[in-house]
């Protein structure tokens, strides 16, 4: 792919390490806690961070009283990847919290993504969503016969087209 | 021969000390400035896994954190691990 933004190269690089190393402290933590829970990773533009989120059938047990455990699991793997980076990282795991204000942000997202789409005749990519959040989009436009809703890609990068119908 | 249901929880209970000792071990090991001098040891009473931390002198302050900080969220992740498997741990820091 070219390369069109040399310029942000090394801050790519770094924050895909900070995501990778993140990741894989969060899933090992899960794991030998015994945790069933999925994690995805989320750019979220409003916040201005990634954010690590966790769902699954455990989130009220991962949560905690008031939150603790959550904070823990989120202390614990920033003070780790300081360490292994050696540099300040902020790490941001979330357990279900944002579910409502993302469900009114990824709707209106939806909607008027489609307008648009109408309006240019031109598919439109959305940015990768976790399951959850795509299904809000395909839900949110299932009835709005002059565009149609695809999901492409794998895993964290699954991400929506919306094509017009001619 | 005992009911197959038993024999898997105690096959839960031996993974589940093993892999919260393992966590302690892996968390002491990452943070401190002398991992090899990081000991841990389990003790298991029937549902209750005790875990002992042992530690160079130097590390007790960054693995225990300012407030015991880290070691208080060390026990809380433990309590998910107890939790799950239906024991109870208790986490010592030498």
């Amino acid at each position: 792919m070219d390369n069109v933004y040399p310029d942000n190269e090394s801050t790519k690089v770094r924050d895909a390490d900070e995501e990778k190393l993140i990741g894989q402290l969060l899933d090992y933590f899960l794991g030998a806690m015994g945790v069933v829970a999925d994690t995805f990773v989320r750019d979220d533009e409003e916040f201005g961070s990634l954010i690590f989120e966790i769902d699954g059938e455990d989130s009220g047990l991962l949560i905690g009283r008031r939150g603790e455990t959550l904070r823990s699991l989120q202390f614990i793997i920033r003070m780790i990847a300081r360490r292994q980076l050696d540099r300040p990282v902020d790490v941001f795991i979330d357990i279900q919290g944002y579910r409502d204000r993302r469900y009114r942000f990824v709707k209106n997202l939806a909607y008027r993504t489609a307008k648009k789409v109408i309006q240019l005749n031109e598919p439109i990519e959305l940015d990768p969503m976790p399951p959850n959040e795509r299904k809000i989009i395909h839900q949110s436009l299932s009835r709005d016969s002059r565009i149609l809703t695809e999901s492409k890609g794998k895993g964290n990068t699954r991400y929506i087209t919306i094509f017009p119908v001619r | 021969m005992p009911p197959e249901s038993e024999i898997e929880e105690k096959n839960i209970e031996v993974i589940s000390s093993e892999s919260m000792s393992e966590m302690v071990e892996y968390i002491a090991k990452a943070l401190s400035g002398k991992p090899e001098d990081v000991k841990v040891s389990t003790k298991q009473n029937d549902r209750q896994i005790t875990i002992t931390l042992e530690l160079h002198e130097d590390d007790k302050g960054k693995v225990i954190g300012k407030g015991g900080r880290v070691a208080q969220s060390i026990r809380s992740l433990l309590r998910v691990a107890a939790v799950k498997t239906n024991t109870r741990a208790i986490l010592e820091i030498k």
